[in-house]
């Protein structure tokens, strides 16, 4: 069993700035915690820190029971890295070395052949044996059968590059829960998971006794399997002792008790500093008081020196003004449509004001059925319109969007597009400003985070006066924070929402489904369906 | 993982004994070939059993060469 210790921690950035201060948190033996925050607050740098790869600035940190660490890269893996250099890379240290020492002993005698390399390969296989080694084989064994269905032997030099970001993550999975380290921490172990993936993830971390430190932006998940909070915000980090489901209100109340500690030492403050005002006056009439002046002004010194108490973190000021309009009454028709080669023919009424959620397998067609919708050019039979005043407004990941990575955010909105008239710059700060973009508003596109391209998009949709929103994964990369606040800007507006995603907590503010099913079957549903297989086409 | 009583191991070390004083009857008398082989062993003591058998007729017929 393991436990993670971490004591008034602090990390200085390289351009001097503190990141985060007195960050004291414990993750006790078998517990599961989460660490959320905006994106750029620190939770990779805290999870390095408590890994050992940074040291703290001020702070200690102290675990027990062995390290295992999943980073945020693993599903990203594009190099040469084999399937066997991959789990070494995951085992304990002992073990890394002695696999490193076998290498090494076996090219010696490839080279030379005598008494002395001999035996010194004879040790480093000894040595393997004796660090576990062989019983780590064992394990990997198990591993690549549960994540890969194939036995280690047949995919130990396989390339990484091959599997699928869903199949590297499963793999690494695997190789921690079932390895001999007790504490691990996960980055973002469910990017790249598909729905069942994820199911898959949170059965895994609820029946695991291991101690769990972990980073998601997946509220359901967050909901089924933390039973702490780590939040990292407004320069340290503080710890919600349940579940997600009480961690808005816990949120909201202590920042409540800040803003309420702040305001009483502001008073008091302010009653000193008065007083000296007041002491000083009277100690230039009356030489008694003077001694009273003086006494006053250390009272004061010492008050100051000692510093407030922390602020409130600064609210993340997204005020998403999605207004829409009222449209004919059927928003989109499509009698037998069909995308060329991607399903079988379907029919499909949306009306003004639905809230669909388009689900299904990936693979199945359902982002070229936005773009269709969105007006762009998708092969397709059968027949398909939009109602009286229905204006498209298409939200997708950055990818879809090459020619904006060098501009930045307010040449973008100074030139406008087809159907969004451009605004001034001095509009187009006020706008960025309420969607919490306002410093980055002279950054290029392509700098900003996943969190800040998706706000921005919205902001656009804003602007086009857009009624039928068609959303492509519009949550992914967003953080806990700002996805609630973009579920917020939906409910109010006025018009009709498509949306593709995977979200299952995001899709339950959905009131119909269209499902693309694995078969090419497209079907309606009042539940969401999250386990449609991936397509399987002939590559 | 050491030296084991194996039998598998014991008989995979006896076959190696049996190839060995083959292979090098026209220099040297099986007793000598079974003394090296048996050092060896002695020499590779710690190393896993499964790897052992081989290790063993490896490093005998080094030496074995090395003297004959």
């Amino acid at each position: 069993m393991g436990y993670v210790d971490v004591t008034g921690v602090r990390h200085i950035l390289p351009d001097g700035r503190v990141l985060f201060d007195g960050v004291s948190l414990r993750v006790g033996e078998g517990a599961r915690a989460a660490l959320v925050g905006e994106n750029g607050a620190g939770k990779t740098t805290l999870l390095r820190i408590v890994a050992g790869d940074l040291v703290p600035e001020a702070g200690a940190v102290t675990r027990s029971g062995g390290l295992g660490v999943m980073r945020q890269f693993i599903g990203s893996v594009r190099d040469d890295t084999t399937v066997q250099r991959f789990l070494v890379d995951l085992a304990p240290p002992a073990v890394r070395a002695a696999w490193e020492a076998v290498g090494s002993a076996e090219l010696t005698l490839m080279e030379t052949d005598d008494d002395a390399a001999q035996l010194a390969y004879a040790d480093a296989l000894a040595q393997w044996g004796d660090a576990g080694g062989y019983d780590a084989e064992v394990t990997w064994d198990a591993v690549t059968v549960a994540a890969l269905g194939v036995p280690y032997d047949r995919c130990k030099y396989r390339e990484l590059s091959a599997l699928s970001g869903g199949e590297q993550k499963r793999l690494a999975l695997e190789a921690l829960l079932r390895g001999p380290d007790q504490v691990l921490l996960l980055d973002e172990p469910d990017n790249y998971l598909d729905v069942p993936g994820k199911r898959w993830l949170e059965g895994r971390l609820l029946e695991t006794r291991k101690t769990v430190l972990f980073v998601s932006h997946d509220r359901e998940l967050l909901a089924r399997v933390a039973d702490r909070v780590v939040t990292v915000e407004g320069g340290t980090a503080w710890v919600h002792g349940g579940g997600f489901a009480g961690y808005a209100e816990a949120r909201a109340a202590r920042h409540e008790r800040m803003a309420e500690v702040r305001r009483r030492w502001d008073e008091e403050h302010a009653r000193l500093v008065e007083l000296v005002r007041t002491l000083q006056q009277q100690a230039a009439n009356s030489p008694d008081m003077a001694s009273r002046y003086r006494a006053m002004q250390t009272r004061l010194a010492k008050f100051e020196a000692a510093g407030p108490p922390p602020d409130r973190p600064p609210e993340q000021k997204v005020a998403m003004r999605l207004r829409g309009g009222r449209t004919g009454v059927r928003a989109v028709m499509a009698e037998q449509l069909e995308l060329s080669g991607l399903m079988r023919p379907f029919d499909l009424e949306v009306w003004y004001g639905d809230r669909l959620g388009v689900l299904g397998a990936n693979g199945a067609g359902k982002s070229h059925f936005l773009r269709l919708l969105a007006g762009q050019d998708v092969a397709h039979t059968g027949s398909w319109r939009l109602g009286a005043r229905v204006v498209p407004g298409f939200f997708a990941q950055t990818h879809a969007h090459p020619e904006w990575l060098d501009r930045t955010l307010v040449d973008l909105l100074w030139h406008g597009e087809p159907g969004r008239p451009g605004v001034d710059r001095g509009r187009a700060m006020a706008a960025l400003r309420r969607y919490g973009l306002a410093a980055a508003g002279d950054q290029p596109f392509g700098t900003l985070s996943g969190g800040q391209q998706a706000r921005f998009q919205v902001l656009l949709l804003e602007l086009s006066g857009a009624t039928l929103l068609l959303l492509d994964e519009p949550t992914d990369n967003l953080d806990v924070l700002s996805a609630e606040s973009l579920e917020e800007a939906l409910a109010a507006f006025e018009g009709t929402v498509l949306a593709v995603t995977h979200d299952r907590w995001f899709a339950r503010s959905f009131d119909r489904f269209l499902v693309f099913g694995a078969d090419g079957r497209v079907y309606e549903s009042a539940e969401p369906v999250f386990d449609e297989t991936r397509v399987v086409r002939a590559r | 993982m050491t030296l084991t009583d194996d039998p598998a191991v014991e008989q995979a070390v006896e076959q190696a004994v049996a190839r060995l004083a083959d292979e090098f009857r026209t220099r040297l008398r099986p007793q000598v070939v079974d003394t090296v082989v048996r050092t060896c062993r002695e020499d590779l003591s710690g190393v896993p059993a499964t790897a052992l058998p081989e290790l063993v007729e490896r490093l005998a017929r080094e030496r074995l060469q090395s003297v004959g």
